[in-house]
């Protein structure tokens, strides 16, 4: 999966502006080029978020956050990566510092997987509707009891669908960690949901 | 004896590495190390359908069509920032 291309969204010659346009002029302290820039990432990077945290409103303090620092960040951008996977390097580690402060303050509590459900695709048919529901159910709690570091390596190369280079580089690790992490993830959520179900969810 | 702690050692292994299998990630001798194993074992071959089932379920949790991303996301973000921060860079 791609990150998503950015809308409409005017330059000083009249068409749409592109990242690089936008990040000039948001490194020059254009706030409306900053928002415009991030705003086009604002509602995937707020699912990671929901995935990661497993809580709306925390996610919603994270996500804030995470447009602060990144704001205050984008000085230093240097296009090394894709503005895209900065900003979700910046949420991952978001993330991960407000999981440690969860951990801090309530040891072993797990996510809400309530949270970590996702809204059913449309146009199925009642009897796979609920099924598909039911997997997810499954899913999502299964997400929710991993490690961070695992959710984080799952969620990113699974459930978003990025590449192992570009997942290992939000994650803040070499591939050949991110692959360990991300088997390590499979294993145990394949472990929870159980091989039948699994294999008769896949048809 | 022999044919058996070889069969249970090659299961323990095929189990450790089904999602290096359906990831791609394993070279030609060991994917088909875990190939032979799997054509006589009923719970890998399982084991392998599940992998995939597994990964494509996960790809299908759904996208960010339905959630959207609060109003107040950019809430901080600013000139000196509702919390009183300075921007970024002079100007």
């Amino acid at each position: 999966m791609t990150p998503p291309s950015p809308g409409e969204r005017p330059s000083a010659a009249g068409g749409p502006a592109t990242d690089a346009e936008l990040i000039a002029r948001a490194q020059a302290g254009d706030v409306a080029a900053f928002e415009s820039l991030s705003g086009a990432y604002a509602d995937r990077l707020f699912m990671l978020l929901l995935r990661l945290l497993g809580d709306r409103g925390e996610a919603e303090d994270v996500a804030q956050e995470v447009m602060l620092r990144a704001w205050r960040g984008i000085g230093g951008f240097r296009g090394r990566s894709s503005y895209f996977t900065w900003l979700y390097r910046i949420a991952v580690n978001e993330a991960n510092r407000a999981l440690e402060k969860r951990a801090r303050r309530t040891a072993g509590a797990s996510l809400g997987p309530d949270e970590l459900q996702l809204p059913a695709p449309a146009a199925e048919e009642p009897s796979r509707q609920a099924e598909a529901s039911e997997l997810r159910m499954v899913l999502a709690q299964a997400l929710a009891e991993l490690p961070p570091p695992l959710r984080t390596a799952i969620v990113l190369r699974d459930v978003e669908g990025l590449s192992t280079q570009e997942a290992a580089e939000i994650a803040g690790v070499g591939q050949a960690a991110f692959k360990s992490r991300l088997h390590q993830a499979r294993m145990r959520v394949r472990d929870a949901i159980g091989d039948q179900v699994l294999a008769s969810a896949g048809g | 004896m022999g044919g058996v702690m070889s069969r249970a050692r090659e299961h323990r292994w095929s189990q450790a590495h089904l999602s290096h299998y359906v990831e791609g990630d394993l070279g030609p001798l060991a994917r088909r190390r875990l190939d032979r194993h799997a054509r006589d074992c009923v719970d890998c071959g399982r084991g392998i359908r599940a992998m995939r089932a597994l990964v494509y379920a996960l790809g299908g949790l759904g996208g960010p069509a339905g959630v959207r991303a609060p109003a107040t996301i950019f809430a901080r973000v600013g000139p000196a920032g509702s919390d009183g921060s300075a921007a970024p860079f002079a100007r």
